[in-house]
């Protein structure tokens, strides 16, 4: 998730190194590049690579946040954009594949910012509802990109925007698996993503402080009746928090959402789920011009509970925009959660191992929705019966996955510890069936057996963090 | 100035005539006299077609002519770069290190601290002049400006060294083999009387030949706006000050000064520095972590130690005195904030480390100005000062900070500051290139013979940035004023509207160095802007700290504490709640909760799940923005245990009797959680 970067919108080839020849160019040591006014630095950094890049002179700034001069910013694994409005001068330290284009959208998203600005001092004004943006949009579209583009051009006009993501391919400011909602109000960190949650540290980059809930499936549709109430929950939430804090009520939300929701009607139905439950009242709707008219269809008339109606847009695919390969995003997941126990190479973070005994641990096992049995019940209807999780007891099949221990108690319900947010995220390292007990990675040194952990099947258990 | 001189010159000659002719007539430049340097410059102005050869010619003549006649043409350079501009300063610029180091090597004493003098107009504008740039660009002036504090550093080391040896071998005599007469008038040298120290080639010849005053009185003077170097008292000189000459004096500054009697000095110090040292300490008692405020408290006790235990040599106590008057002076920070010049874009890169701040963040990061003001006492001038920014890390800062243990005449540092050691802060911070390498205080503690002067005066208030890239700052515009005619409809959306992007750039105000962020320049914005430098410095501090200590990912909030939580801009919830949250800092004030106590969540897992011994109950953990951490609630720390503070304000209130409950007594509930936390300590 940190790698949300990569997310769309610059690119060239896959950052793994056997794509290394189709790359239209591979940067060494140090080099200079003259940026025209317009024009946009294109890069690529394969994971396990970083280079280190320095803003000489002009102005640049990097999915909307602003550079400073001369300092120097090391980004790792990932691929991203530097555009200048003015042209500048920036020295590259290090291997990566790079371009320099000269035809990107920007000027349609930063006039889409100027629009919702004005959104955004009407409703400070009493004029109507702040923006509560959607972005929608098919799978590397650059839809991660243009929220972070749009949240941060806001940051700098002082705005605090909440930002949503209800895409759990990716994490934001958490692991894959789980969806966040954010108030931002202080600078996004270009190096690392998004920032960071909060540590029990200093951060050089102020953190920012998610609310996260846990889906613990890479596809909204692998099962909605998980999905939708959480999201519903989630909603709650932040409205809540909006009607209470008049800065981010001002600012309005900016939605991210997965791009499978873009591919038909399974999804849409999603979208509008997630239309009614945020109020949405602008859709932004990224490269594709199919899932326009779908939309502009579905939504035209359609009223939110306060009674506007819904501002449809359209907006270019930046040409940067690149598939990410099933490895980079892998790889990316990984590099998520490493981050979330052991911090980034600006601050080293120390988490604990404990051993917790089979007895004491409670673990409720998310259910994937059947696809077979759904297909045997009358009307594609969903099967109510199931329950949503199953409680399991450990096994080796635990091992090398990741639990969400959740604020909630171990006797509540199911639906109560659905709707319940995370407290944090633990890592099962070691598991002894004999002695019926497992070592677990926890952030910090605390008793997590008093809560029920949900195991999902995403992020899934690929590798070992402790090695 | 005009003058038929350059009409010697055919207009159209080829470069090399032209150089030629300049060459010659360098070459009948043997002293400091400003009619010829008038002239070699309207030649050189008249002739910018040739502006290479003319710059090389005098370069040449620099490196080749005898050191007697290196300053006359030095002057010629100065004059030319100042009242010309432009190529000039591109071609001297190129080799100015060389050209300038090779030099200094050569020539005595009294030259090199003309040559600092002139070395430190070149990092201001030219005086009078609209543009306010420096004479030549930062980058040219700082590699020279760190060799010399380099060499000055080492010889200031050894010297005093072979003071020490000296002394240990004659007492308090002083060595007579080379004495180098100074003097503090601001006359040329010519009019010094005649050296036997310097070296045997041109020693005889030196004084005489060298700057004999103009035949027509007139000579000169790259401080041309008067401003006087300082370093230089003001006393009429009343003795001689025979500098002991040694191996390590080669790169030695002059001790230019005379000095009253000591006696009269020493006490007129003393109370001084009496003063300032009260002013620091209440400056200290409001703001507590302001380790640059310890900093200078500490160093100024120190100076007050060396004072009353040592018996200092006089050009120490000139030198002390000089930097006290000014700190004096400089008693009043002063926020002078300005918009920084507004330069085009530079080709340029700056080298060195990004400097920390901007203008007014020096002040802000050394705390409420003071100490910044002594840095930047030149600030008084009316003039922008030069952008000489990043003059970070190269200025060997350490070497300097470390006199005071090099100085035989130190005494073990009286501190009376609470923190350990803020010197070795500050150089971490420095190291990590967090504040800008300065040589600050301590140039008053070690009382180094050096003209701190043209040291210090090198180092502008406020470091602004080299260059500014966008346009100078407008004023604020609220974008409202700016015609903002977007609605979400394709046709507008594609418009470009140049105007628009102002509002995420120039009118924002400046960025910070550190992150980029921008703020506005006028009063409200330049508070945030401090507090914001203040935040970079603070975590900076405490990261260096927090590495030590571990740190660990921290638990999500949950729901309703996420509900109730604002984002509070991290930096500009100022000092008092961020200062007492460091580790075992207790009892902070903020503005909603008056005597809000917490204390850091302790990393001791033994210690994580204490309760507090007089109510049995655990602590409120919540995370605090304006720590940055977790905090728990109501707590204290008195010794080893932790107690809720509440708690042990009650049951100390009352003599000591800690039997006193908080709410309900329950023992038995009580107990059982202890017993609880103690099975929580084994299994984890």
């Amino acid at each position: 998730m940190a790698q949300l970067s990569g997310v769309a919108i610059p690119g060239l080839g896959q950052a793994a190194p056997t794509a290394a020849s189709s790359a239209p160019a591979v940067a060494a040591s140090v080099a200079v590049h003259e940026l025209q006014a317009n024009s946009e630095w294109r890069f690529e950094v394969a994971i396990g690579r970083s280079i280190e890049v320095k803003v000489l002179s002009g102005t640049a700034e990097l999915f909307g946040t602003e550079l400073a001069l001369n300092h120097t910013y090391t980004f790792r694994g990932t691929k991203a954009a530097i555009f200048t409005w003015h042209g500048c001068r920036i020295e590259v330290t290090g291997a990566c594949e790079e371009y320099t284009a000269e035809e990107t959208p920007m000027v349609l998203y930063v006039n889409t910012h100027f629009a919702l600005e004005k959104l955004r001092d009407d409703a400070s004004k009493g004029k109507g509802e702040s923006p509560r943006v959607l972005v929608v949009g098919p799978t590397n579209a650059g839809k991660t990109s243009l929220v972070k583009l749009l949240t941060a051009y806001a940051i700098r006009m002082g705005r605090q925007p909440m930002v949503i993501n209800t895409d759990s391919r990716e994490g934001l400011l958490s692991i894959p698996g789980s969806l966040t909602a954010t108030p931002f109000a202080s600078i996004i960190d270009v190096e690392q993503g998004w920032g960071s949650s909060p540590t029990s540290g200093p951060s050089p980059v102020p953190v920012k402080l998610p609310l996260c809930y846990y889906y613990g499936l890479p596809s909204p549709e692998d099962n909605t009746r998980l999905f939708k109430p959480v999201l519903t929950r989630m909603a709650l939430a932040a409205t809540s928090r909006l009607s209470d804090d008049q800065a981010i009520k001002d600012s309005g939300m900016i939605i991210d959402t997965p791009g499978v929701v873009s591919q038909g009607k399974g999804g849409y139905d999603l979208i509008s789920h997630i239309v009614s439950e945020f109020s949405v009242n602008i859709i932004l709707v990224l490269g594709s011009e199919r899932l326009h008219s779908d939309m502009l269809r579905r939504f035209s008339g359609y009223r939110t509970t306060t009674g506007e109606t819904i501002t449809l847009v359209k907006l270019d695919k930046s040409g940067g925009c690149v598939d990410r390969d099933d490895e980079f995003m892998r790889q990316t997941r990984e590099a998520a959660i490493r981050e979330y126990f052991f911090g980034d190479p600006k601050r080293t973070l120390s988490p604990h191992t404990q051993q917790v005994n089979f007895d004491d641990a409670t673990i409720y096992k998310i259910r994937e929705a059947n696809p077979m049995l759904a297909s045997f019940l009358p009307g594609g209807e969903e099967d109510t019966e199931l329950e949503l999780y199953e409680k399991v007891e450990p096994s080796s099949m635990i091992l090398n996955c990741i639990l969400a221990v959740m604020y909630a108690a171990l006797n509540d319900s199911q639906e109560t510890i659905r709707d319940a947010t995370v407290m944090g995220f633990v890592y099962v390292a070691e598991v002894d069936e004999k002695k019926r007990r497992m070592k677990i990675l926890a952030p910090l040194n605390t008793r997590i057996t008093d809560r029920p952990m949900i195991w999902g099947s995403w992020p899934e258990a690929t590798m070992s963090l402790i090695g | 100035m005009a003058d038929s001189h350059s009409s010697r010159l055919a207009y159209g000659s080829p470069s090399d005539e032209v150089a030629e002719d300049y060459r010659k007539a360098l070459e009948d430049l043997t002293m400091n006299s400003r009619y010829e340097i008038s002239n070699l410059t309207v030649i050189a102005k008249e002739n910018t077609e040739h502006a290479l050869a003319i710059s090389e010619a005098l370069k040449n003549h620099i490196k080749q002519t005898s050191p007697a006649k290196k300053l006359p043409a030095f002057y010629v350079l100065d004059s030319v770069v100042k009242n010309v501009g432009t190529p000039y300063t591109l071609f001297f610029g190129r080799q100015l290190y060389s050209t300038f180091m090779e030099a200094y090597a050569l020539v005595d004493n009294n030259v090199r601290r003309k040559m600092d003098e002139m070395l430190k107009t070149w990092k201001e504008p030219v005086p009078g002049s609209i543009d306010t740039r420096p004479v030549f660009p930062p980058e040219v002036t700082r590699p020279i400006e760190n060799a010399l504090i380099k060499a000055r550093t080492s010889a200031v080391q050894a010297h005093q060294e072979h003071l020490r040896s000296q002394q240990q071998l004659m007492g308090r005599g002083r060595p007579i083999a080379s004495p180098a007469p100074y003097r503090n008038t601001p006359t040329p040298p010519g009019a010094l009387r005649p050296q036997t120290q310097v070296p045997p080639g041109y020693a005889s010849g030196y004084s005489q030949q060298q700057f004999p005053p103009p035949a027509n009185g007139q000579q000169y003077s790259n401080q041309m706006n008067g401003h006087q170097q300082y370093g230089l008292p003001q006393q009429p000189p009343s003795q001689h000050y025979s500098q002991p000459s040694g191996s390590a004096s080669s790169w030695q500054q002059p001790q230019m000064m005379g000095y009253r009697a000591p006696e009269n000095s020493i006490d007129t110090l003393n109370s001084d520095i009496a003063n300032l040292i009260t002013a620091s300490k209440a400056e200290f008692a409001q703001n507590p972590w302001d380790s640059s405020i310890q900093t200078r408290l500490k160093a100024l006790l120190d100076l007050q130690t060396i004072l009353s235990s040592q018996k200092l040599p006089p050009d120490q106590i000139a030198l002390i005195k000089d930097q006290v008057a000014q700190l004096s002076e400089a008693s009043q920070p002063q926020p002078r904030i300005q918009t920084p010049p507004a330069h085009p874009p530079p080709p340029a890169p700056v080298a060195a480390a990004p400097p920390p701040a901007q203008q007014p963040s020096l002040s802000s990061i050394l705390g409420s100005g003071a100490l910044a003001a002594l840095l930047a006492r030149q600030s008084a001038t009316p003039q922008p000062t030069p952008p000489a920014q990043s003059v970070a890390p190269v200025r060997s800062p350490p070497q300097t900070r470390a006199q005071p243990s090099y100085n035989p005449l130190a005494p073990p540092a009286s501190s009376s500051t609470p923190v350990p050691d803020p010197n070795s802060l500050l150089e971490k911070l420095r190291a990590a290139g967090m504040l800008p390498a300065v040589p600050a205080v301590p140039a008053a503690t070690s009382t180094p013979p050096l003209p701190i002067g043209s040291l210090v005066g090198s180092v502008p208030p406020g470091f602004p940035p080299p260059f500014i890239n966008t346009p100078p700052n407008a004023t604020r515009t609220p974008l409202a004023d700016v015609p903002n005619d977007v609605v979400l409809k394709p046709a507008s959306l594609k418009i470009p509207r140049p105007h628009l992007i102002s509002n995420l750039y120039e009118r924002l105000g400046s960025p910070c160095t550190q992150c980029g962020r921008r703020f506005q320049s006028d009063d409200e914005g330049r508070k945030k802007k401090t507090a914001h430098m203040d935040w970079h410095f603070r975590v900076h501090q405490r990261m260096t700290e927090a590495e030590k200590r571990g740190q660990h990912r921290s638990w999500y909030v949950d729901e309703l504490d996420w509900i109730k939580s604002r984002e509070v801009e991290e930096d500009q919830n100022t000092s008092a709640a961020d200062i007492a949250g460091g580790p075992g800092a207790a009892g902070s004030v903020t503005a909603n909760e008056p005597k809000l106590q917490y204390l850091a969540v302790p990393d001791d897992p033994a210690l994580a799940n204490s309760i507090c011994p007089i109510c049995q109950e655990k602590f409120e953990m919540k995370w605090l923005d304006d720590a940055q951490e977790f905090v728990w609630m109501d707590a204290r720390k008195i010794g080893d245990r932790i107690y809720h503070a509440s708690c042990y304000a009650e049951a100390t209130k009352d003599g000591g009797n800690s039997q006193v409950k908080r709410g309900t007594p329950e023992p038995i509930l009580g107990k059982r959680k202890a017993e609880v936390s103690g099975i929580e300590n084994r299994r984890l």
